[in-house]
């Protein structure tokens, strides 16, 4: 039997252009089906537009820092309006290269919602297409907690099109989603109120890394409800009324409450049942370490798939999948090591293991190193804010088992310190290593 | 024989701090010489001051790009003397931090100029110390070619610290790293610069990628570059300085302020050497107006002709860093008094330029592996406009780019231009000193966005 194409991917998301890009190039004859703007949710809701509002929000700090190297003091004012403006273009731009780039590499792009008929056939648009195999790269979507009013609460897909700044923003969520815009929104100005459900803000990074950006984002006026949830939104004359749950009870006023408490895979509407492709217990697709789905040639990329939601998993599962099935070399993708920021203010960053996790590993045989300083570039400042290096190592042969870091520039530190750590160094390589002076990374060779 | 101390150190530099402290950590009784204050070239008039010099010659830039997102940004002007002031507190606040720290170690601090009087025993004013070894950490410092006029009218990277105003326009002459690092501080602070070289291009030694990218980088900041000329004459001229060029075809410049820096040389002079049999080897610095300089010949150990006296930093003439200082302090100390006999590694010495754009480097450059291995060598190289300056629009770039030996797929060298460039290398230059493999480069996962995810991505 012949198909229309060799691969169909639904989704033009992180995961699905690279999976499509990369069996093209191994000779495939691929489709991808979109309904909304190409690059998904990293490139028109995520990391990209959200990166530009951290870029946006520096100002207002390097405006404060200026000061204190000698520049007078201006004025200025921040025209989110505007920048929303901007940045709307920008992402324009990268939908147009997105689609160029398809086409260069002889993919297929057809407008519209993909549903599944049967295992090799899909309807899209009303058209029938068939094919050999079959990626599912829908990606997922916030979470809605069923509370009374949520109605009133919008989630980081709004955020980019708010129309005005608010005064008094709530964040329900302590994940890195709501705290980097809980990050952002304290630098533009607002006041804000974070409501995390646990002791300590982000979960899943090294417990010193969660605390010290918790004390941070405190020093610098958020206010925050621990062991907390939110209860019920009401609106009021004079805006939105969260009611919240802790040990005693506490209502707080917003113009704007974010809800960010986790993202669900947007699979519904796909007819996986017709063609019986099996979920995992938290909702996503079930798939091998192929990306195999239960059906032979179906398989599922990026959020709606992995346990592991970040742009460079879902592209590097995509060409992993491409390269086994249509590449003729089978690849894994390796997830114990993959590197996560958080881009608040501080800026936090992990490789490898945290403590905790290297803890319940190897037990006893594990020692953990840690330096604070005052950053040279804030040494004028009135700030004691501190930079945090942390290091988790195996005591038995002293590798190094993970790096994690809270300030400047951490999210490049630790990416260039991954392929160090990746190679299997110890303590010893690490401290004997030669510093680059000033820099903020060479602490690490104190460490 | 019993000596007053079992080490005395003369220079409280990045090296003799290390190498004191160090040595005092095993429970060696250990003094320290300093003649100026405690901390040396780098924190005194070295990376630290610069480096702050760079951050706030940033500040006008980031106005700019402000608005590309959505800033309305009003006029802003420097208060060069609390900018100046705030230097220099800093920069003294750094050297009561290490004179602490020699403190806590159980250092004594000596306060004055230390010169050799025999393989035992140093002066220092008119008091005598012996010690059985003796450690050379001296530095060295800024020279001005003899030309006529550079010993009244030009200053050096010393004096730049200390400029009563801002200049409004600077001329500058040396190609290294620290005439291309005040050209661009200078600039980005809004003063007119023209920066003067004997060759054809800045930063000799690097990646020829790498010299390209910051000369087009500086170029397009409004830095004037004048290439295969040298500066023949300063003149006094009303206010300010007239410079004439070696191509009479250009038209003399009109400056007020000329830094001159065009090389370092070794502190060796007025040490006492000749008494204790300390030999010197010729220098590396050359070019018109210059004598021949020396340096204080070593082993790998950083001993000297006399056995139990050794020299470490810059006063040695190997690679002119702090990090190699310290390094070489800390190997000799461990080898000496630590039981712990080790030779310092100058091999894959990652450095960095703190122009704008930034650069940093380790490793072989392209022209040196292929030198070495010669076909057998991969280049893999990336230009791209960072996010950062999307929204701006501003033509500024960063490139990356990896040497790797197509053999053994180990990666040789590694080279950067753009934002953040020393801090990206710094990790990259572990992997690359542990023989990191493009493989492992690969199988390394991204952070995204961010502009090192670049590095384990390249294709």
């Amino acid at each position: 039997m012949t198909f229309d194409y060799d691969l169909f991917v639904i989704g033009a998301g992180s995961g699905g252009l690279a999976a499509a890009k990369a069996a093209a190039s191994f000779g495939a004859s691929v489709g991808i089906a979109e309904h909304e703007a190409l690059g998904g949710t990293c490139v028109n809701r995520g990391c990209i537009p959200k990166k530009l509002i951290v870029y946006a929000a520096d100002f207002a700090l390097q405006n404060q820092m200026a000061h204190q190297y000698g520049w007078s003091q201006c004025d200025n004012y921040f025209d989110w309006t505007r920048f929303t403006k901007l940045v709307d273009k920008h992402l324009d731009n990268l939908n147009d290269s997105f689609s160029k780039q398809l086409q260069k590499a002889g993919v297929d792009l057809i407008k519209g919602y993909a549903t599944f008929i049967d295992d090799h056939t899909l309807e899209v648009d009303n058209r029938k297409i068939t094919a050999d195999k079959i990626l599912i790269a829908v990606g997922g979507r916030p979470n809605l907690p069923d509370i009374p009013g949520i109605e009133f609460a919008i989630t980081s897909r709004e955020m980019f099109h708010l129309p005005y700044l608010p005064k008094r923003f709530v964040v329900i969520g302590g994940g890195y989603i709501g705290i980097e815009f809980a990050s952002m929104m304290n630098a533009f100005g607002c006041k804000v109120t974070v409501i995390n459900n646990d002791e300590l803000i982000l979960s899943g990074f090294d417990d010193d890394v969660r605390a010290h950006i918790q004390q941070s984002l405190t020093k610098r006026g958020i206010r925050f409800f621990h062991n907390s949830t939110a209860k019920e939104i009401k609106l009021c004359e004079d805006g939105l009324l969260v009611k919240i749950k802790a040990d005693k009870q506490a209502t707080v006023a917003a113009d704007t409450i974010l809800v960010a408490t986790g993202r669900t895979p947007n699979i519904e509407k796909l007819g996986l049942e017709k063609v019986g492709i099996e979920l995992a217990e938290k909702g996503t697709i079930k798939v091998n370490e192929y990306n195999n789905t239960n059906i032979e040639n179906i398989y599922a990329v990026g959020d709606c798939s992995s346990s592991l939601q970040l742009t460079p998993v879902a592209k590097a599962e995509g060409e992993a999948f491409a390269k086994t099935v249509f590449g003729k070399t089978p690849k894994t993708v390796n997830y114990n090591e993959v590197p996560t920021a958080v881009f608040s203010r501080p800026e936090g960053a992990s490789y490898g293991m945290t403590e905790q996790q290297a803890r319940s590993e190897f037990g006893d045989d594990v020692e953990s190193f840690k330096t604070e300083f005052k950053s040279l570039l804030s040494q004028f400042g009135g700030s004691d804010e501190k930079t945090l290096i942390k290091i988790i190592v195996k005591t038995e042969n002293q590798q190094v088992l993970g790096a994690h870091m809270v300030g400047e520039h951490a999210a490049d530190i630790i990416q260039s310190l991954g392929v160090a750590i990746r190679k299997g160094i110890t303590k010893q390589d690490l401290v004997e290593s030669i510093g680059i002076h000033p820099t903020t990374a060479e602490e690490l060779m104190t460490l | 024989m019993a000596y007053d101390y079992d080490l005395f150190v003369i220079g409280a530099g990045s090296g003799g701090l290390a190498a004191s402290k160090r040595a005092a950590s095993y429970g060696a009784k250990v003094a320290i010489a300093e003649n100026d204050l405690v901390g040396g070239t780098c924190v005194i008039r070295g990376c630290v001051p610069k480096k702050l010099m760079v951050y706030a010659s940033h500040f006008p830039a980031i106005f700019k790009e402000a608005q590309g997102y959505g800033w309305k940004v009003g006029d802003t002007s420097l208060d060069w003397e609390h900018f100046i002031t705030s230097i220099d507190k800093e920069v003294r606040r750094l050297s009561q931090l290490h004179i602490s720290f020699l403190e806590k170690a159980g250092v004594e601090l000596i306060s004055g100029k230390g010169k050799i009087l025999d393989p035992h025993t140093v002066e220092v004013g008119d008091k005598k110390y012996t010690a059985d070894k003796i450690l050379i950490a001296v530095g060295g410092r800024p020279v001005k070619p003899d030309m006529p006029g550079f010993a009244e009218y030009g200053i050096t990277s010393n004096e730049i610290f200390h400029l009563k105003e801002k200049p409004k326009h600077i001329a500058i002459i040396g190609a290294g790293y620290i005439g291309t690092e005040f050209a661009c501080i200078m600039r980005g602070l809004g003063c007119e610069v023209t920066q003067i070289t004997r060759g054809q291009k800045i930063l000799k030694g690097f990646d020829e990628d790498v010299r390209d990218n910051i000369e087009a980088g500086m170029k397009n900041h409004g830095i004037n570059l004048i290439r295969n000329n040298i500066v023949k004459q300063v003149e006094k001229n009303g206010n300010g300085l007239k410079l004439t060029l070696s191509d009479e075809n250009l038209a003399p410049l009109n400056a007020d302020v000329f830094l001159i820096a065009a090389g370092r040389a070794p502190n060796v002079e007025n040490l006492g050497l000749e008494n204790a049999g300390v030999n010197l080897i010729q220098g590396s610095i050359e070019g018109p107006g210059y004598s021949t300089m020396n340096a204080i010949a070593v082993n790998e150990y950083s001993q000297t002709s006399q056995e139990n006296i050794y020299a470490v930093g810059d006063v040695t003439d190997r690679i002119n860093l702090t990090p190699v200082a310290i390094g070489e302090g800390r190997a000799f100390a461990d080898s000496e008094f630590g039981n712990n006999r080790r030779v310092f590694s100058h091999e894959d010495v990652a450095t960095a330029v703190f122009s704008t754009p930034e650069a940093a480097t380790v490793g072989l450059t392209e022209e040196q592996a292929k030198g070495k291995y010669g076909d057998n060598v991969k280049i893999f190289k990336t230009s791209f406009r960072p996010m950062y300056y999307t929204l701006p629009g501003a033509d500024e770039r960063t490139m990356m780019k990896l040497i790797v030996d197509s053999n053994t797929d180990k990666v040789l060298g590694a080279h950067m231009v753009g934002d953040d460039a020393a801090e990206i290398i710094q990790g990259i230059a572990i992997a690359v000193k542990m023989g990191a493999t493009k493989k492992d480069f690969d199988a390394t996962v991204g952070i995204h966005p961010s502009a090192a995810e670049e590095f384990v991505t390249m294709r």
